[in-house]
């Protein structure tokens, strides 16, 4: 199976998927419910319950579980910053 | 004349953080300074014909203490249409201001609610006084479709661009209007709100111009194009079912002054780019 891409880049080059602050999440699960690509795993026994399994299924700009976190848990990284790293990739691949 | 409007205000009033505090006082300055009607949620959820029908005499004010949106939920539980709504912890996150862990109504958070209402109002002032004309744009357009199942997609053939995240632009010389493909907004299901962004704001490629609510979720609108805000669609206060209904036309969501096209051109899909991956998103979707 070829390798997913964002933007014509190869989706393992974008460094996008939610960070979790262990300090304010609470195990509601609300990201883990709104997600459909599955993103988030649940491990029951284990601390942290909540990790982040799956970053490259996660949308890159997409930030809507973070919208359902009602103790503001869960942040992104900046949308300018990687927007500007999918450009230099582009560049490096027509170049190749 | 106390120029300001009279709301049904549904304020999350929650115990759990101190961000519900400050809706319950927000509420009751609200009440107090334009003889709005405060709607008690805990009783709503029990007993509400009178409340269905206080809601439907006046613009409904929804205000959510945190992105758990338990006012919201309810709102959209009782089929309510909502005319504004506010989140607390947004807005405190924005002014910089920290609510304490306290679930008793501080300084800070009495302080924040009398800001948020003095903000409420003004903007209220503003709209009233002014509205911003959109310009004018085609209204229809040729479309390409995919089937599957029962599902129906279309794609306008011509004139658009679209970002890898479902959003499309449509250029008008230095203006633009931005909305949701109709591929999204199905994902999405019924809208019950669209949060625009203030008229003015600037906006990065990709960045946030307000957010959409369905009944699943709550989405940011991902701006495929760089530039200022000059117009929001008015149409969707109250009826935000046009985003639905007609996605590429009445259901535009912003328009833009555009920064430079040339460059967020780069990263965008035109129909021939969209069509192919519009396609394998519905394949794999349907595939689970």
């Amino acid at each position: 199976m070829s390798e997913t891409t964002f933007m014509g880049v190869p989706r393992s080059r974008i460094d996008w998927s939610p960070r979790i602050d262990y300090a304010r999440c609470n195990d509601c699960m609300e990201c883990v419910k709104f997600c459909p690509h599955q993103v988030y795993e649940v491990r029951e026994a284990a601390t942290p319950k909540l990790i982040i399994k799956n970053p490259l299924n996660c949308v890159v700009f997409c930030r809507a579980c973070a919208k359902t976190c009602g103790v503001d848990a869960l942040s992104f990284p900046d949308k300018i910053q990687t927007t500007q790293r999918i450009k230099e990739i582009r560049k490096e691949l027509e170049g190749q | 004349m106390n120029p300001n409007p009279a709301y049904v205000i549904l304020p999350c009033n929650g115990l759990d953080k101190a961000a519900g505090g400050v809706t319950r006082e927000m509420a009751l300055e609200l009440a107090e300074q334009t003889g709005s009607e405060i709607l008690c949620p805990v009783l709503y959820r029990v007993a509400d014909a009178r409340y269905n029908r206080l809601a439907g005499e006046r613009p409904l004010l929804v205000l959510d203490g945190c992105a758990t949106r338990c006012a919201s939920k309810l709102a959209g539980e009782k089929g309510l249409k909502v005319a504004k709504k506010l989140n607390i912890s947004e807005e405190a996150k924005q002014r910089g201001v920290e609510l304490g862990e306290s679930l008793r109504l501080d300084e800070t958070g009495r302080a924040l609610a009398k800001t948020l209402v003095a903000a409420l109002l003004e903007a209220d002032r503003v709209e009233s006084a002014s509205s911003t004309a959109a310009t004018a744009f085609p209204e229809h357009f040729e479309y390409e479709t995919y089937q599957k199942d029962k599902f129906l997609f279309r794609v306008p053939k011509s004139g658009f661009f679209f970002s890898e995240n479902d959003f499309w632009v449509f250029v008008n010389g230095n203006r633009a209007r931005v909305g949701m493909t109709d591929y999204l907004q199905q994902s999405l299901s019924d809208v019950l709100f669209f949060t625009p962004p203030p008229v003015g704001t600037a906006v990065e490629q990709f960045g946030e111009v307000g957010t959409i609510e369905s009944a699943k979720a709550v989405m940011e609108v991902v701006s495929p194009v760089a530039g200022k805000v000059v117009a929001v669609n008015q149409a969707l206060d109250t009826s935000p079912e046009l985003i639905n209904q007609t996605p590429y036309e009445q259901g535009w969501l912003v328009e833009l002054e555009l920064a430079d096209f040339d460059q967020d051109r780069e990263l965008l899909l035109d129909f021939a780019g969209y069509f192919p991956i519009l396609k394998r998103k519905v394949d794999e979707f349907h595939a689970k």
